[in-house]
């Protein structure tokens, strides 16, 4: 898990005891009810189905994958790019405890960090998924490697991201470990790092914008409202996830506290959705209303282009899952404990509706029309749903398992 | 605890000076890159200013521009074979030492014999604006001076002179061999190579070679020209 | 720390619960391994000593040579011809410059067969690095333009604008390479070392002139369709993978000699030279022409000219 930071104990040394927390972590996830194996068998089952299929694309070359010269990129970047996302959305959750020091919140704090632990992982796999060389991956290593910093953004991707991963693996190892220990954790060790990653989560979505915002040659992409918009909308996915995640949580496993911290994000998202919502319309007036060669890519997201409309069903799903959710949320009522089905599919459609735009509506226009102007439509083939799917058990695994490792503290905080 | 209490407001200030650092430092070292001699991005805007300037030595070209001539006057094949089977080609002077030219003739639906069912569609030039009415196996220019069919191209030019410069300077008519001419020759086309002096105008040609795009199907409003 | 053991109603005691669980990740890790069989075939076409080859720019000229010699190796292997691969490198005081006549292209397309045969492109696709536009006449807008337009060239109504790497002198593409697998050289041609590129193509996203073509399979080539002739930056046959592109048939133009797709060109539309050279023709051209630079307000500064009699 973390790395080592405390100072040594009384009676027993670090060298012993981490391996046995470690030891204890891995028991601790891996004990369950029969729904909870049955859970872990079903998600194992689809990521060996997507392992397969990936291992299949590995061998075969990626012509298995229906990109294209013209839409080269596909379903595993826009999946990386909403998992960024997912990622930095975690820290609405670190915000109010740390900042405004929300005590409920900073007691549950611990599942938006791993959830950016978790989101963090499957942004890596989809990256490496998206490879047509994963063998020369070590070419990416600073030092061994050849790494084209600072120019490339998509080198400052792998240090943002990858140092987002450590700072949450820091954070919640410390944490664990010290509860572990029982033992008080210092804040000299921990709280630095959480104000860190509060700047370095809003930094991992930022660039992951200026990845495509940069390109000239993509005048879809080519905006200065890309990155606020990446993160308004992380700002609705992030919370919406964890709020069906503490739902589900305190269903399953009776932790108490959550209602608190779930009405907090609901109010949250009440404000991001709105202001997403208001950057998509203020970016489809600028396109629209001034038209030529450049609203192309916008035309043929909406209204389909020379009669080939792959996209549109996607992105009017997404804009009407979107509304719904902004309706619902406005609505004072959904905070009530009798709606909770109502607040979850709320943050489903939320969720789904950000999925869509950021990904299908947004990886895919890019490339369509193409730099030559040729409409090339781009639908998934099967194994890249089969490797998408498989990477989001795989996070979902690693999700459940790290939830499983943070329960007792869940259960019963600590009164410090 | 207490002292490492934080506004949002300096988090906010914290986050932009965070990015306008690190762009900062990014634009730095991409313009430090850029005037790296290693990158070598000569502007060929900035070249052309000094085009005059600079010459290159062009006195080592060891090898020349060869522009292909035709092989001379053109033989003319006959309809029959001789007692002994073989068939026969003349020259035109052959007929037209001792049948004089027609100067009547400036369209083609006067031709007859050997000339029946020529096309020419070149503009409103008589057949003596280019052929020697008074030596048929030579050319001549509009001031009378004889031009050997070699020399075809010099004809050409009298009208065709912003083709002939651009030929003489490679922008017109194409080349194969060498760009570098200390290494290898190069060859060039005459005009008449491409264009019949008849009906120069370049033929039209069919598509045969298509990239084969797995998704990009020939859309509907392309297919008028099958 | 609170410690309610959940217990499943078969299994108590904690050493069998241990066992139960070794052998259930097993069970999982031998279904992974079997579930990424598929990556031993793959395996078994790379050798190590490609895995671990260098960057081109940090071999030494031993390093080279060995690798030359294993790739007409693999070449010999895989696709049963021999080939000579050389390694080119640019001409000193030499930056090419290309430029085409849009007055007298006419869309006929044997310069995008001469590119495919000349740099051993798949033939199942017809890969190529030229695409050639129609154009309605009267608009420079590429959105009005179709690449898949057929039959008789050229129609009345229309004009020819073939597009290939404009070998530009601010490229986007080599800025966006994570791992430096593709630079600018002296001549000004863009290369890539196609044993580097780890295929993330966002080269591919981030050429405005839809330059880059990415391997998405083996190329095939029968043995009699191989030109032998190639070289390491540019025409040797490609791996699985990575990215492509036109690299002005350096293979040839560094040794002097003319790109094939001029070349090939029946209307004598293409041009290409030394713009060091005063006298060359791209020089006056450049002076003299009329010319067009696509896509000229994004600030790549393309080597490659349109221009007009």
């Amino acid at each position: 898990m973390s790395s080592l930071t405390a100072t040594p104990s009384e009676n027993e040394s670090h060298i012993t005891s981490y391996p046995k927390f470690v030891g204890r972590s891995l028991w601790l996830a891996t004990e369950g009810s029969l729904a909870f194996y049955a859970w872990m068998t079903m998600l194992t089952a689809v990521f060996l189905v997507g392992a397969n299929a990936w291992a299949n694309q590995v061998a075969g070359g990626m012509i298995g994958t229906n990109m294209t010269d013209q839409v080269s990129w596909g379903l595993y970047i826009a999946n990386f790019t909403f998992m960024v996302g997912l990622a930095a959305g975690g820290v609405m959750m670190v915000i109010p405890a740390y900042l405004y020091h929300d005590r409920k919140m900073h007691d549950v704090v611990i599942i938006g960090e791993l959830l950016a632990i978790a989101a963090i992982v499957m942004c890596l796999m989809f990256v490496v998924a998206d490879l047509g060389r994963p063998d020369r991956f070590w070419h990416l290593l600073p030092l061994i490697g050849k790494f084209n910093f600072p120019i490339s953004m998509l080198t400052w991707d792998v240090i943002v991201l990858n140092g987002y991963l450590l700072l949450n693996l820091h954070i919640c190892g410390y944490l664990l470990y010290m509860r572990f220990l029982g033992r008080k954790p210092n804040p000299t060790w921990y709280i630095p790092f959480v104000m860190l990653s509060i700047v370095w989560a809003i930094s991992i979505h930022t660039i992951t914008a200026f990845l495509y915002c940069g390109l000239g040659g993509r005048p879809f992409w080519n905006t200065a409202l890309l990155a606020p918009r990446f993160l308004a909308s992380a700002f609705v996915s992030g919370p919406a996830f964890i709020i069906v995640a503490m739902v589900f949580i305190k269903r399953i496993t009776g932790v108490g506290g959550l209602d608190q911290p779930i009405a907090t994000l609901t109010k949250i998202i009440r404000v991001t959705i709105l202001i997403n919502l208001l950057m998509v319309a203020s970016e489809l007036f600028t396109e629209f209303y001034t038209g030529g060669s450049h609203a192309s890519a916008a035309k043929y997201l909406f209204f389909g282009l020379h009669g080939k409309t792959a996209l549109v069903p996607w992105t009017w799903t997404a804009i009407g899952l979107n509304l719904t959710a902004a309706a619902l949320f406005l609505w004072p009522g959904l905070l009530a404990f009798r709606w909770r089905p109502l607040l979850v599919a709320a943050c489903c459609m939320a969720f789904v509706g950000a999925w869509i735009e950021k990904g299908m509506g947004l990886i895919i226009p890019g490339f369509v029309p193409s730099t030559l102007h040729e409409i090339v439509e781009y639908v998934p083939s099967q194994l890249e749903w089969k490797v998408t799917v498989g990477i989001w058990a795989f996070g979902l695994m690693v999700f459940t398992i790290a939830i499983k490792t943070a329960l007792p503290t869940l259960k019963n905080p600590a009164k410090y | 605890m207490k002292k490492l209490k934080l506004r949002i407001t300096n988090l906010v200030f914290a986050t932009t000076v965070f990015l306008v650092v690190i762009m900062t430092f990014g634009l730095y070292l991409k313009r430090a890159e850029r005037g790296n001699p290693h990158h070598d991005r000569a502007d060929v805007r900035g070249l052309l200013q000094v085009a005059n300037d600079d010459k290159v030595e062009s006195d080592d070209k060891a090898f020349a521009v060869v522009v292909h001539r035709p092989a001379g006057p053109p033989r003319v094949a006959l309809a029959g074979v001789d007692p002994q089977g073989r068939r026969g080609e003349v020259a035109c002077s052959t007929c037209h030492s001792v049948r004089k030219a027609n100067l009547e003739n400036k369209t083609t639906d006067t031709l007859n014999e050997f000339h029946e069912g020529l096309v020419v569609n070149h503009g409103k030039l008589a057949c003596y604006a280019c052929h020697n009415p008074d030596d048929s196996d030579s050319l001549r220019l509009a001031d009378g001076t004889n031009v050997a069919y070699q020399d075809v191209m010099t004809l050409c030019s009298q009208c065709h002179g912003q083709q002939a410069t651009a030929f003489a300077h490679g922008a017109h008519g194409g080349m194969n061999g060498h760009w570098d001419l200390t290494r290898g020759p190069q060859m060039k086309n005459n005009c008449v190579d491409c264009h019949d002096p008849h009906s120069p105008s370049f033929p039209s040609m069919i598509v045969d070679f298509k990239p084969k795009d797995r998704f990009n199907a020939p859309a509907e409003h392309d297919q008028e020209g099958q | 720390m609170a410690e309610q053991k959940p217990s499943l109603p078969v299994v108590e005691n904690f050493s069998r619960r241990a066992a139960v669980k070794g052998a259930f990740a097993t069970l999982g890790a031998g279904a992974f391994v079997a579930a990424v069989s598929p990556l031993r075939q793959a395996a078994k076409n790379s050798t190590a000593a490609e895995f671990m080859q260098q960057h081109y720019q940090e071999l030494t000229a031993e390093q080279k040579a060995e690798v030359i010699a294993r790739l007409e190796e693999e070449a010999k292997e895989n696709y049963g011809v021999d080939v000579q691969i050389a390694d080119d490198r640019p001409i000193p005081n030499t930056k090419f410059v290309y430029a085409i006549n849009l007055s007298v292209c006419n869309g006929n397309g044997k310069c995008v067969e001469a590119c495919h045969k000349e740099n051993n492109h798949d033939r199942d696709t017809n890969q190529s690095y030229i695409r050639v536009l129609e154009m309605p006449k009267g608009t420079m807008d590429m959105e009005q333009g179709s690449t898949t337009y057929s039959g008789a060239v050229p129609k009345d109504d229309k004009f020819y604008l073939p597009v290939q790497c404009q070998q530009c002198d601010e490229p986007p593409c080599v800025d966006v390479c994570p791992v430096k697998a593709t630079w600018k050289e002296e001549d000004g041609i863009v290369v890539v070392d196609y044993n580097w590129c780890i295929g993330c193509r966002y080269c591919e996203a981030a050429c405005p002139y839809h330059a880059r073509r990415f391997n998405w399979k083996q190329p095939t080539v029968p043995p009699e369709d191989v030109n032998p002739d190639q070289s390491y930056l540019s025409n040797r046959i490609r791996p699985v993978g990575v990215v492509e592109k036109c690299t002005f048939c350096l293979h040839r133009t560094r040794r002097g000699k003319l790109p094939a797709c001029l070349e090939a060109c029946p209307t004598g539309a293409r041009v290409f030279g030394n713009i060091l050279d005063p006298d060359s023709s791209i020089r006056w051209i450049l002076n003299h022409k009329r010319v067009y630079i696509l896509k000229e307000e994004l600030g790549t500064k393309p080597a490659f000219f349109y221009y007009f009699d």
